[in-house]
């Protein structure tokens, strides 16, 4: 009930903006485009839960090389594997796609956990080596993707972020997930209990770089094509999306599923401003003020229950 | 303590050596690299990049950071260009600019003291609002430019009496000393590393976290407005983006200037060693003819390398 709590804000901008959207823009709102509506939403849905782990893992864990990872797995799938060799079936191109995943990640965590780094510095390095790499294999957009993957952003879109949430699902009964929360709220208490922290902040950061290469994956079914620019604005509006859906920064609390709806909550919004064709720029304002209220709120609910446990 | 000084003055003098040999190379690779005139853009890109890090510097020695720098040197460059464009007398163009600018690194720094919330997060999304509004308020498409004054202030071909170089840069060396001087020597300086180091226990040092936050980060917006106002000067008219790349640069070069984003620990000498090395990587790798794509490739490479020579963290295990 308390994890429920988190989510309250999240789940009422959801409520009200999914009314709004179902009023203002019924066709597109109706089941029968609920794959093609999904398939929409569901990029920046991954990489907001890319974006969680190392964020959960705590001491300034935060990965700002999803959106730049997004990029270069669209890039390679498409233009290397897909059109330069031919490579089509899905049994290859999605373990190829969570294998440059999980070598980013695993890098990152090693810069971040072994080297120590600082994450948020180790990121950025690896968002401008990957930012640089992305456009060197590929400097202008080229497709088509293969057609199972366009379906991925059609009728299909339920099942790369379905298989997400069951695996997700099965891990939070693991006692990987309780050391991963146990480390991200307080991990000198953590290492004095025995948990490998170092082990688990590695491993965060490899789950990040897979789920931000299915992230780039379902990006490449939205746009059926690869485009070496469009993935790393996935970044900061990614991060907005986890603490709009109660993550903490500080790590320990939240979970995926927040994330996934701050980020369904800024995909309605910016459905339900389309359908009113005000400008970009309302947009943004309209973003900006959103997360402000809502981790302004989450921060006094917070203040509520700590002085209801005091 | 004096073994934590050697460290912090090794980390500094480290990044010094670096830039320094990054300019040898050049020099001796590109022909020209150590030319007068390249010389003087080499300082004045430079200079408008440690302007534009003063703030972030503050915020990381406090145990913050500031993602709106890059949106309020954006909003200071279009609202300076285009109420200077309408004819207001520029004093009073840099006086409501500063103002407000203050005003929203207030806001910042409060709401991220005084509710607990990320700092990065508040930044973000203040800094997309603030964006948002001065995008409606032009249309996308601002208009004016700067007064002469602060066009040859920055100009890389200005000289300052018998100084070959633009005003800017003995200003620079002005502020430096003000900035070390506040920093070492006033209260305030001292209780943004008190509370930088230890959050818990400064306020029984009777350190208000909640003003020392406000003010530091309206300092940082003060100092992101500045910025924006001498990068409208140095490129002739008003851009709203002009700020962007400025969002990681200021943060690289805080921490290969040897400062700690968990706060406590940094100084404007060491981020002005890591401006220098950055503007110096930079020059360098154009100079050597890398595509744009690699140069920002080598960037990161660099800003990884140089961070794991010597900016890295104690583990968590020593503070057991």
């Amino acid at each position: 009930m308390r994890v429920l709590g988190r989510y309250t804000f999240a789940i009422a901008i959801l409520v009200v903006l999914l009314v709004a959207n179902l009023v203002m823009n019924p066709a597109r709102f109706h089941p029968a485009a609920w794959g093609t509506l999904l398939g929409m939403a569901a990029p920046l849905i991954g990489a907001a839960l890319a974006s969680t782990p190392v964020i959960l893992a705590g001491r300034g864990g935060i990965d700002i090389s999803v959106g730049p990872v997004m990029a270069l797995v669209s890039a390679v799938v498409i233009k290397v594997l897909y059109l330069d060799h031919g490579l089509s079936s899905p049994l290859i191109l999605w373990p190829a796609a969570l294998l440059i995943g999980a070598l980013i990640g695993a890098f990152n965590g090693f810069m971040a956990v072994i080297v120590r780094v600082q994450p948020i510095v180790a990121t950025l390095g690896t968002y401008l080596i990957l930012g640089g790499l992305t456009l060197t294999i590929l400097p202008a957009p080229v497709g088509p993707a293969p057609d199972w993957l366009k379906a991925m952003a059609g009728g299909w879109s339920f099942l790369p972020l379905g298989v997400i949430g069951l695996l997700w699902w099965g891990l939070s009964r693991t006692p990987f997930h309780d050391q991963l929360m146990a480390v991200g709220s307080d991990d000198r208490a953590a290492y004095t209990a025995g948990v490998p922290v170092s082990l688990v902040r590695f491993l965060a950061y490899v789950i990040t770089g897979m789920l931000a290469a299915a992230a780039g994956m379902m990006l490449t079914a939205l746009i059926g094509s690869a485009d070496p620019k469009v993935g790393a604005n996935y970044t900061l509006i990614a991060i907005a999306a986890v603490a709009l859906g109660g993550v903490s920064l500080a790590g320990g609390k939240g979970g995926l599923l927040g994330a996934a709806i701050g980020a369904f909550d800024i995909f309605l919004l910016q459905s339900l401003l389309t359908a009113f064709n005000v400008s970009t720029y309302v947009l943004q304002v309209a973003y900006g003020a959103i997360l402000v209220t809502a981790v302004v709120l989450i921060a006094f609910q917070d203040r509520g229950t700590k002085r209801s446990h005091a | 303590m004096s073994r934590y000084l050697t460290g912090m003055k090794a980390r500094i003098i480290g990044a010094f050596l670096v830039a320094a040999l990054l300019h040898l190379i050049g020099t001796v690779l590109i022909p020209g690299y150590s030319a007068p005139f390249a010389i003087r853009a080499l300082l004045v890109i430079a200079a408008l990049l440690a302007v534009a890090s003063v703030g972030q510097t503050l915020v990381v020695i406090l145990g913050g950071i500031d993602l709106s720098i890059p949106f309020i040197i954006g909003f200071a460059n279009v609202t300076a260009a285009q109420l200077y464009g309408q004819g207001w007398h520029f004093g009073l163009v840099c006086l409501v600019v500063f103002g407000l600018a203050i005003l929203i690194g207030a806001l910042n720094g409060a709401l991220s003291r005084g509710l607990n919330i990320h700092p990065l997060i508040v930044t973000l999304g203040i800094g997309m609002i603030v964006q948002g509004l001065v995008l409606i308020w032009t249309k996308g498409f601002p208009t004016g430019s700067a007064p002469k004054a602060v066009s040859s202030f920055v100009s890389i071909g200005g000289s300052f009496g018998p100084l070959p170089v633009p005003a800017l840069i003995p200003a620079l060396l002005v502020m430096t000393l003000l900035i070390v001087l506040v920093l070492e020597r006033t209260p305030w300086g001292r209780r943004l590393y008190a509370l930088g180091a230890n959050p818990g226990a400064a306020p029984y040092a009777l350190i208000n976290p909640l003003w020392v936050w406000t003010s530091t980060f309206a300092a940082s917006a003060f100092f992101a407005a500045l910025a924006g106002i001498l990068l409208l000067g140095f490129t002739g008219s008003a851009y709203g983006d002009v700020g962007q790349p400025y969002l990681f640069q200021t943060i690289a070069a805080v921490v290969v200037g040897g400062a700690a984003l968990v706060g406590g620990r940094g100084s404007y000498i060491g981020t002005l060693a890591g401006v220098l090395v950055l503007t110096e990587i930079n020059t360098l790798l154009i100079g050597l003819n890398f595509s744009p794509a690699s140069v920002q490739a080598a960037f990161g490479a660099i800003i990884l390398l140089l961070v794991s020579l010597y900016g890295r963290e104690r583990h968590f295990r020593t503070t057991v």
